[in-house]
């Protein structure tokens, strides 16, 4: 579910120089004055001050090296902000000891561009990974992969190798090992970045459906096409600020 | 909630699908580990086997004392109990002109009749003094044998002190060697193993990144690559035993005089169970380590 910027006792992001508002305890993910260098003098991500609530489907927009992948890896605890600080499903990333940070994954799904499969393995090895690293048994897990596969459409395509999938096929593999283990949240980085525009939709389709179960999804693209057909809530990046924080249309303003 | 059972099945699937991925360099490790093994396994059977000996040699170790010929009965029962009262020894027997004859006679060979070819059992008699087990090395035998001179009937003295020293300072010699030669092949064989395992990670590294993705902890990442390295260490262990075994039975019977000259008379064995157990966990140890010096320098931030 989508909520609006300036509701009462909420606050949602605010372009560079605005004044934070009230942030609520709903959020999956709050970024507090978050900046993020790789060099010195040089911002991936400068003063971001953001939040996701559960259930809500966000776009994240804006030119190649705006800092949409530096914020998603910063979600997902692959990297530690400069400075400011991230709470994600309750925990501090900036203070999350490393031993923390696979439990923190378990809870996040994610979808990369390059699709990330292994190409030795099956595609219902490739999903059953995701259910490996939590110990689950290998006839329940065989189970849930079918399940799950079989929500993407691809449940006949599973003793197959990755590589003989089609791109959008095994975009859908990717999200089908995303989604295994339920997570809180989703964070999909140009997810359909290597597919043609029949692909795109229907791999956004089952992204955004993703969210109208519950859980919180952040989509980093370009793709303008796909932020006129879904229409909700985009922030907008440049240079590493939050250029715009646009609410989905007909949310609560 | 993680099921250990299902982590378990995981691991070991994953360790055993690493090394069918990489099959050459699996068997590099497992043949290293096997050689090393093979090398420091001969040593330790030639330790064992020396250290036999002289278990066996010490159950026997005593001093002859050789009585002057003459004395009575009474003489030498007297000569035998204060023989028995002296430290370290265990007990004391006492042996006739008569019974050191046939001792002779049963040593030599039923042909010879030494009486009859010099006229008169020229043999004289004897107490042979055993000795306490603490009481069996070079210098307490000295000790022994010098108290035992100087008891009024013994004319002379003899002892294996001198060929018991030797034997000591030979297995020293062969131990020093098996443990100097163990220390630098296991560093060698732990630098080859952490070398193959490193490759495997390297070749993994896609699917570690994944992995690490949705949210496998180091640990869970690392285990299949230790237990991968530990069967590594097993399996060449297993090779070297059977290797040894196969050498044992067919090639060491080819080596009946060097046998002799160091075994004696001793019928070589083979390892017993617990040392082939220490065989084989000294493999698994070595392939266990090499694979963590391997994932802990791979996992280095």
């Amino acid at each position: 579910m989508s909520a609006g910027v300036g509701r009462p006792g909420r606050w949602r992001g605010h372009p560079a120089g605005a004044s934070p508002r009230p942030v609520s305890g709903e959020a999956a993910a709050q970024l507090f004055h978050v900046s993020k260098s790789y060099l010195a003098g040089t911002y991936a991500l400068r003063d971001v001050t953001l939040e996701f609530a559960r259930g809500e489907l966000v776009f994240l927009t804006g030119p190649s090296g705006a800092g949409k992948t530096s914020l998603l890896r910063l979600l997902f605890a692959a990297e530690r902000p400069s400075e400011g600080q991230i709470v994600v499903l309750g925990r501090n990333v900036s203070r999350l000891s490393p031993r923390s940070v696979p439990a923190l994954r378990r809870r996040i799904g994610v979808v990369f561009q390059d699709f990330k499969l292994l190409a030795r393995r099956t595609v219902e090895e490739n999903v059953a990974l995701a259910l490996d690293v939590v110990g689950t048994p290998r006839r329940a897990a065989r189970a849930r992969v079918f399940a799950i596969l079989k929500q993407v459409g691809l449940q006949h395509r599973r003793y197959q190798s990755p590589l003989s999938l089609s791109g959008g096929e095994q975009q859908r593999v990717a999200i089908a090992r995303a989604l295994i283990n339920e997570p809180e949240i989703l964070l999909a980085d140009e997810p359909t970045g290597n597919l043609d525009p029949d692909l795109t939709l229907e791999i956004m389709d089952l992204i955004a459906e993703t969210a109208t179960r519950g859980t919180t999804v952040v989509v980093a693209t370009h793709d303008q096409s796909i932020l006129q057909r879904f229409r909700k809530r985009t922030v907008r990046l440049e240079g590493g600020r939050i250029a715009e924080d646009r609410p989905a249309p007909g949310a609560g303003v | 909630m993680i099921r250990p059972l299902a982590r378990v099945v995981y691991f070991a699937r994953t360790a055993l699908r690493g090394i069918a991925a990489t099959p050459g360099t699996a068997l590099v490790a497992t043949g290293t580990i096997a050689v090393a093994l093979v090398l420091v396994g001969a040593f330790g059977l030639l330790v064992i086997n020396m250290q036999e000996l002289l278990h066996r040699v010490g159950d026997a170790v005593q001093v002859t004392a050789f009585l002057e010929q003459g004395l009575g009965d009474a003489e030498r029962e007297a000569l035998r109990q204060r023989a028995a009262a002296l430290e370290g020894v265990a007990q004391v027997h006492l042996v006739s002109e008569d019974e050191a004859l046939i001792r002779f006679r049963n040593g030599v060979g039923r042909g010879f009749a030494l009486d009859e070819a010099l006229g008169s059992n020229p043999l004289p008699a004897s107490l042979e003094l055993t000795l306490v087990e603490q009481a069996q090395t070079a210098a307490a035998l000295e000790r022994v044998a010098q108290a035992v001179s100087a008891l009024p009937g013994v004319v002379d003295i003899a002892t294996g002190a001198d060929w018991i020293e030797g034997y000591l300072r030979a297995l020293a010699l062969v131990r020093g060697l098996a443990i100097g030669l163990g220390v630098i092949l296991a560093l060698a064989t732990t630098l080859i193993v952490s070398n193959t395992i490193r490759l495997a990670v390297l070749s993994r590294r896609d699917e570690l990144s994944i992995l690490t993705l949705v949210g496998a902890s180091r640990a869970f990442v690392n285990t299949p690559f230790l237990i991968e390295g530990a069967l590594q260490g097993a399996a060449g262990a297993a090779f070297a035993w059977l290797l040894l075994y196969a050498l044992f039975r067919l090639v060491l019977p080819g080596f009946e005089f060097g046998l002799e000259l160091v075994l004696g008379g001793l019928a070589p064995r083979f390892f017993d169970p617990v040392e082939t157990a220490w065989l084989c966990g000294g493999g698994t140890a070595l392939g266990l380590l090499g694979s963590a010096i391997a994932v802990a320098s791979e996992s280095r931030p």
